[in-house]
């Protein structure tokens, strides 16, 4: 009878462990991997709200994950969180392949403006050095001063380009650009006052 | 009686079917598919709020109340419910569309008065940096402030072109950078030419100038003063002004001359060193004086010690108050320049050693001092 019983409660036991459902570990973190990956892309910069909506994926996974941990072991059910985990995860990947897509349009078009910025500094720096030199060269002293400023201030382009900045680089490179084709026409301006000029490189 | 039977029967089963057919109709769904529609209307214009970017852990925690709420409505979609059973997922998705409802409110006003912020902000440094550029060029000094004005010209157009974006937070941010420029400019501009609203050095250049029209009034003679804030040139004799002329200076002019190139017209005293006449110089007449002369020599020795001299930097020479060469030119490499007619009455009238003094200002309320008080106004203002 003793026995009978023993056995009775063995089997009750291991009915009951099989019964206890276990959350689905594997896919939460590979939800939350997708996540951290698609953060690590630029997802947040280039993607903004696309990413904000899959934290919150995230966070309803968690929460429900969390939920069911309160249960009682044998009403456990983390169905619905393997479905929100799985759903976070495909999200995150998308995410991921939105921001890289994005930050290579980003990059293409900073480069862009770069190549855009440099051509016209380039040709500023050509055209003060058309100007001639000694005395009718005054006139264009505070603008080379701004002409090289301009040259300057690419190289921090290239150090937003180097720090994977394409938003703020391509900002900054158009803002060169502009700022280079006006320090372009006072020049024009200017040398068409002075004409052909005088050489004559004195002390002074 | 016999009769009877079938008409309770039908009667019966009449009435059960009509109660079952008014249970039915009283039956309602668990959530209106219109609230649905409600809330994913109000996630479509955070969207478009860019509540992503704007409150992003207060967007995450709508998503994630949404999504649970919507999985709850898709558990539920095929059951029924009395219309007294309480209905806790109804009040729920209602919570969320209030709260929803809220955030679409307060981003809005958020982001209007991100931009009125922005719009403000970037208008009054641009309007500063207009008015700075403004007294700059009033007192020929831009020079001073070397690449600066560049740099913040770049910054406004990123805050603008940020603004036109709609991004808002980094044009505030990049109008912020301007106006610290701009106040460091006006600052260096301070610093530079402070000297020229010290009444000391005033007084000291007064002293400069009275001492060279007493040395005129003695020796019976011309002299020349020249003031720079001023812009003009006066030829006494005899201790006696004769005539006041405009001039202009070198590029950096209003600066004191410190090496050869530096486009700085130089103060001291001096003398005509050399006549050119027609034929000698580009400038139509031309007076060299004697500069360097013992002060520039010392000046300059102890500048270079102090590493404040570039290196391979000459003192410099060779100038003149000369003619114009070009109508157009406004300003010379370091040379005082007069119109020709106002050039050729002046060489008739001085000779070589005559004493020519330069000064930064006369009057202690000079153009530099003005352009100063105006950035100090508006940097005060700001």
């Amino acid at each position: 009878m003793k026995i009978r019983y023993v056995l009775v409660s063995i089997l009750g036991m291991s009915l009951l462990m099989g019964g206890c459902a276990q959350p689905p570990a594997d896919q939460i973190n590979a939800a939350e991997q997708a996540v951290k990956d698609a953060q690590q892309n630029g997802a947040a910069t280039y993607v903004a709200n696309d990413y904000a909506k899959v934290e919150g994926l995230l966070a309803a996974m968690k929460t429900e994950v969390a939920e069911q941990d309160g249960k009682f072991a044998l009403f456990r059910d983390y169905g619905k969180a393997e479905q929100l985990a799985a759903t976070t995860k495909a999200e995150a990947e998308r995410v991921k392949a939105d921001a890289a897509k994005k930050m290579e349009e980003a990059k293409f078009g900073a480069a862009q403006a770069y190549q855009a910025a440099q051509a016209t500094v380039a040709s500023t720096l050509a055209l003060v050095a058309k100007a001639p030199a000694g005395k009718d060269r005054a006139a264009l002293e505070a603008i080379k001063t701004d002409a090289q400023a301009l040259k300057a201030s690419l190289n921090d382009v290239q150090l937003l380009l180097d720090k994977a900045d394409y938003l703020a680089a391509q900002t900054k490179a158009k803002a060169i650009q502009e700022k280079g084709e006006a320090v372009s026409h006072e020049i024009e301006t200017a040398l068409a006052k002075i004409g052909k000029g005088k050489p004559m490189a004195r002390k002074k | 009686m016999f009769h009877r039977i079938p008409h309770v029967a039908a009667s019966l089963w009449c009435a059960g079917a009509l109660t079952l057919s008014g249970s039915l109709a009283a039956c309602v769904e668990t959530v209106p598919p219109e609230m649905v529609e409600a809330i994913e209307s109000l996630d479509r214009d955070l969207l478009q709020l860019q509540a992503g970017e704007m409150a992003p852990s207060e967007y995450a925690a709508f998503v994630h109340q949404w999504v649970t709420l919507r999985n709850r409505v898709e558990a539920e979609e095929d059951t029924i419910r009395w219309p007294w059973e309480p209905n806790d997922l109804e009040q729920a998705l209602r919570d969320l569309q209030a709260e929803g409802a809220k955030a679409v409110a307060r981003l809005t006003e958020q982001q209007e008065a991100e931009r009125r912020a922005a719009a403000r902000q970037l208008a009054d440094v641009e309007e500063r940096a207009r008015a700075i550029a403004t007294q700059v060029s009033a007192i020929d000094s831009r020079l001073i402030l070397a690449e600066k004005p560049v740099e913040t010209d770049l910054l406004l157009k990123r805050a603008r072109a940020f603004y036109e974006q709609g991004r808002y937070e980094q044009s505030l941010q990049a109008s912020d950078r301007a106006s610290h420029h701009l106040t460091a400019q006006s600052a260096l501009l301070q610093r530079e030419l402070g000297r020229y609203a010290s009444p000391d050095r005033i007084a000291q250049w007064q002293r400069m100038a009275r001492e060279t029209i007493e040395w005129s009034k003695k020796h019976r003679t011309s002299a020349i003063v020249i003031s720079k804030a001023e812009r003009s040139l006066t030829l006494y004799r005899s201790g006696q002004k004769l005539v006041s002329y405009p001039v202009r200076l070198g590029f950096n002019g209003i600066n004191e001359k410190r090496y050869q190139g530096d486009g700085a017209t130089p103060e001291g005293r001096y003398r005509i060193a050399g006549k050119r006449g027609r034929g000698q110089t580009q400038f139509y007449r031309a007076l060299l004086l004697d500069y360097p002369n013992q002060d520039d020599r010392r000046r300059f020795l102890n500048d270079r010690k102090k590493g404040k001299i570039p290196a391979l930097r000459d003192i410099g020479g060779q100038i003149e108050i000369h003619g114009v060469d070009n109508e157009l030119m406004a300003q010379t490499l370091g040379c005082v320049m007069l119109e020709n007619p106002q050039m050729a009455a002046l060489f008739e009238r001085v000779d070589n050693g005559t004493p020519v003094t330069i000064v930064g200002a006369l009057l202690e309320h000079n153009s530099v001092e003005r352009a100063l008080v105006n950035l100090s106004t508006r940097r005060n203002e700001v």
